[in-house]
């Protein structure tokens, strides 16, 4: 099965509908520990560089470029110009689902077209699994690390879906006291203990925009992914993520906001404009380079608590 | 009850005493001084090792700074903290919180580099600000970098009081990116106590700056005042 690299969210059920096997270059690089040269964002400056050295033994690639990251639209054609042979991937701003569906099919002819259309439902059942463990999470059932462990590996499940499913199923509940609900909203830290630093200083994380984002979508053929993915709220002017944040953290009761932004990345300019919009107390953080979440950055996570205990 | 703030150079100890605040300051290493016959079940803990002090509750120096700077100026804002190691902007309203801790650039640690590199005493900085005739145009604000400028504004015939003044400029302009626009400012921390650096910031925001009678202690002022309410 053909290894297939992304650089966001692409639809993994088309991945292996097509016969391939997604790997997201992102997922390993909290725990890396490696430092990129000549860098903007880490996240794109690392996976392009071990793209480059040929660390991932990927066969190919999708850069998702349009509506998602200039940064990873450049890093992206060096990878592409190393010789690994590269697809774009763009989704529309507007939300147009025929544009989408183009893209979809211009994706599949890249990938060789579809051999397995039984694996959309397959996955399709498996986000439903994902979005109740969500579900349980929100209620204290399942910590908020573990539930950020699992959504976040929605975006490639693996690359073997059976093994994932075998993962979910083995997820232990667990009577998990809230006492300060959080939503994290932005891109996703890069420090591989944020859930848990933050549970460690009574913050217990009920919300993981992005992830979130990765068992939202789903269909059970190219027609109903591209109606379904043109909502991916990352890709869509601001106004529609606001709106879809508005009525999630409603529905979540959450009691504050923690804005993660990663040093060079557009999204921090969003921060005012969320702020703004956002009726809640937030606290806003700058991430750089992976590993553990500096001290820093702890000393202001207890502090946003006792801002909450306060109010 | 006392509050303690130990941070990264310093140890505090404050108590309220017939409605008198009073206190002492000594250096971290020493902090076991301020405390000696003190119950641990009396101490309010806060700055960089609250945790690892003896402690009845603690409250985080960012927390701590927030009740603190209330005491002296109810109406406050946003607080200013420049210490040694980190400066912390304090956006009371909106409970941001910023953090530089990327480089000492903004921070006394940078202060101290370039008195260190003149050979002139950290406190006389303030003094020689106050005897410039002119301002140099300084744009670096990495120690460095800061130095290398301030050499070649020494060779082309500015005097020792005025490049230090315009070190002050680049220094107070580096910190004022990160304070957000705001009525009332309140400035704490050791660094305060430089006269030149705080002129130069209240010319740079074009407002006034409070300062409280004793900028040091306002974290274990406001970690007392946390926990007593
Ligand atoms: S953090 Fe920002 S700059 Fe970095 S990959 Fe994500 S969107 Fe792009």
């Amino acid at each position: 099965m053909p290894k297939i690299g992304i650089t966001a969210l692409v639809p993994p059920e088309l991945i292996f509908a097509c016969g391939g096997q997604p790997y997201d270059v992102n997922n390993v690089i909290p725990a890396s520990k490696k430092y990129s040269k000549n860098k903007l964002c880490a996240w794109t400056a690392i996976w392009q560089e071990m793209l480059v050295k040929r660390e991932f033994g990927i066969d190919s690639l999708i850069v998702v470029a349009g509506g998602d990251c200039h940064n990873a639209l450049v890093d992206g054609q060096k990878a592409a110009m190393s010789g690994i042979p590269t697809h774009f991937f763009f989704y529309p701003f507007d939300g147009d689902h025929k544009y989408m569906e183009s893209q979809l099919y211009s994706l599949c002819s890249f990938l060789g077209d579809i051999k397995y259309p039984e694996k959309f439902r397959q996955i399709k059942e498996l986000k439903k699994a994902g979005q109740l463990i969500d579900k349980k999470r929100i209620n204290g059932k399942i910590s908020s690390a573990e539930t950020f462990r699992i959504l976040i590996s929605f975006s490639d499940l693996w690359g073997d879906p059976d093994k994932f499913k075998r993962a979910i199923a083995t997820v232990q509940e667990n009577d998990i006291e809230i006492n300060n609900r959080i939503a994290l909203i932005g891109v996703p830290p890069i420090y591989h203990d944020f859930h848990d630093i933050a549970q460690s200083l009574d913050l217990q994380i009920v919300f993981d925009e992005l992830p979130y984002e990765f068992v939202r979508h789903t269909g059970t053929g190219i027609s109903e992914v591209a109606r379904d993915y043109c909502d991916y709220t990352f890709a869509r002017p601001l106004d529609f993520r606001i709106e879809f944040l508005q009525k999630e953290l409603e529905k979540r009761k959450v009691d504050g906001v923690i804005h993660y932004t990663q040093f060079a990345c557009h999204h921090m300019l969003e921060d005012e404009i969320l702020r703004n919009r956002l009726d809640y107390p937030m606290l806003t953080i700058q991430g750089d380079l992976p590993g553990k979440t500096p001290e820093q950055i702890k000393l202001r996570l207890e502090a946003f608590r006792e801002v909450l205990e306060r109010s | 009850m006392i509050g303690l703030d130990v941070g990264s150079s310093t140890a505090k100890i404050v108590r309220i005493e017939d409605g008198e605040i009073r206190y002492e300051i000594t250096g971290t290493h020493k902090w076991r001084d301020l405390v000696e016959g003190i119950e641990k079940e009396d101490i309010i803990s806060t700055g960089y090792f609250r945790h690892s002090v003896p402690h009845k509750a603690s409250v985080t120096e960012i927390t701590a700074a927030m009740f603190g700077a209330e005491y002296y100026f109810p109406e406050v804002e946003v607080i200013v903290d420049i210490g040694g190691q980190d400066t912390k902007v304090i956006d009371v309203k909106r409970n941001n919180f910023i953090i530089n801790d990327k480089c000492s650039a903004g921070t006394g640690a940078f202060l101290e580099f370039v008195a260190n590199y003149f050979k002139i005493e950290l406190n006389e900085l303030g003094s020689l600000h106050e005897r410039a005739k002119r301002i140099p145009h300084i744009n670096n604000t990495c120690g460095v970098f800061a130095v290398s400028e301030m050499i070649s504004q020494l060779v082309a015939g500015y005097s020792q009081e005025e490049v230090v003044a315009g070190m002050h400029y680049a220094f107070a302009r580096r910190i004022s990116f990160m304070i957000p626009e705001a009525g009332t400012i309140v400035l704490i921390g050791g660094t305060v106590k430089n006269k030149g650096m705080v002129s130069a910031l209240q010319d740079i925001l074009k407002k006034e700056i409070l300062i409280p009678e004793e900028p040091q202690i306002v974290n274990a002022l406001g970690a007392l005042k946390y926990y007593s309410g």
